[in-house]
């Protein structure tokens, strides 16, 4: 997977909205993951603090936060939430027609800074 | 102080498909992503789809590999431009591989540009290469359980072709197993079953590619 690459630009991401704002400091980064996406949370992690050493941010805290998929049974009308990779069948009711939500990959939540 | 930010991060890889997008765009052409486990036909299929195509409109490909340049040579026989793209490691194509590609391309003359990703089921379906679409390729060899097993690739893939359907004799698989799970994975899946070894289906699928480009 590509957590270096996506590591890389969440910390642009971050060190720009922080200095667009006028602030000087990264103290922490929240961001969310879909459960349906590839992602490793450890190696996401690993490479984000391999990369902010010697930037604003190098005294942050990166937290992941997983997002499950939601869909309604259409069988049986149950709302379902899982934090799977993905699911085929209803857990209530056995049906396969779950209408499954999928989150966006991935977001930067909020920022906290000084 | 906290600030509340609420943006989709886009990776490296994002920007560089969507630069990529372009500039098909611009040239008219449009893109499939060919992806599949190794082995699961992918030049093959190639082979016989640019065999039909190429009297109907202009074809380019790409293909991947970790090393070697066989396929290219496969494809080169077939009088179509071609570039072999060696990932040196990489499981998968990223756009920038595509990006650099195109350079030796003539993207004037080329219409329909054909990407034969790295084999694998898992990492190419993550990466955008600016494509118009996705396509999977699954061989009845690989079984009947790969859909469930693998289901962000068939999620992302617009069709899905299964080959080597003329050795269903030999096999204890369900290509209703395959098509049913594969449809409740992404119910707007168009799937096509093929063989690359006595033609079976590619016409098929030969027409719907060229419904696709017009
Ligand atoms: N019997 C049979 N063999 C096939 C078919 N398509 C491909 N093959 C064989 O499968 C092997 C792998 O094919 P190739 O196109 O190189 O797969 P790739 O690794 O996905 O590019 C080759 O030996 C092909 O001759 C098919 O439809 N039927
Ligand atoms: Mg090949
Ligand atoms: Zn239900």
């Amino acid at each position: 997977m590509h957590e270096l690459s996506i590591a890389y630009s969440l910390l642009n991401l971050a060190i720009e909205e922080c200095i667009k704002r006028g602030f000087s400091k990264i103290q922490k980064i929240k961001i969310t993951i879909s459960s349906a996406s590839n992602i490793m949370p450890e190696a996401l992690l690993f490479s984000f603090n391999a990369l902010k050493q010697e930037t604003i941010a190098q005294e942050s805290i990166l937290y992941i936060e997983k997002i499950p998929l939601s869909g309604i049974c259409q069988s049986c009308n149950t709302k379902i939430t899982t934090f799977k990779p993905f699911i085929i069948e209803c857990p209530v009711c056995h049906d396969n027609s779950l209408n499954l939500q999928i989150p966006d990959d991935l977001k930067i939540d909020e920022i906290e800074v000084t | 102080m906290k600030i509340k930010i609420a943006k989709k991060i886009f990776s490296e890889n994002d920007k560089i498909a969507d630069i990529n997008r372009e500039n098909f765009k611009r040239h008219k052409i449009f893109t499939i992503n060919l992806m599949g486990s190794p082995g699961a036909g992918k030049t093959s299929f190639l082979e016989k789809s640019i065999s039909l195509l190429k009297d109907k409109v202009q074809v380019g490909v790409i293909v991947g590999d970790i090393t070697g340049i066989d396929d290219a040579m496969r494809i080169n026989k077939l009088q179509v431009p071609v570039v072999q793209l060696n990932t040196g490691g990489a499981c998968h194509l990223d756009a920038n591989m595509i990006n650099n590609s195109l350079q030796d391309l003539p993207l004037e003359e080329i219409k329909l540009l054909f990407i034969e990703n790295v084999g694998n089921l898992v990492c190419p379906a993550d990466f955008d290469l600016g494509e118009n679409i996705k396509v999977t390729i699954l061989s009845l060899t690989e079984g009947d359980d790969k859909p469930l097993k693998y289901p962000l690739i068939f999620k992302k893939s617009s069709a899905l072709i299964i080959n080597k359907i003329d050795l269903i004799p030999f096999l204890e698989v369900s290509i209703d197993k395959i098509k049913k799970d594969c449809l409740l994975i992404n119910p707007t899946i168009k799937i096509f079953k093929v063989s690359c070894k006595n033609n079976e289906g590619i016409e098929n699928w030969v027409k719907w590619i060229m419904t696709m480009i017009l």
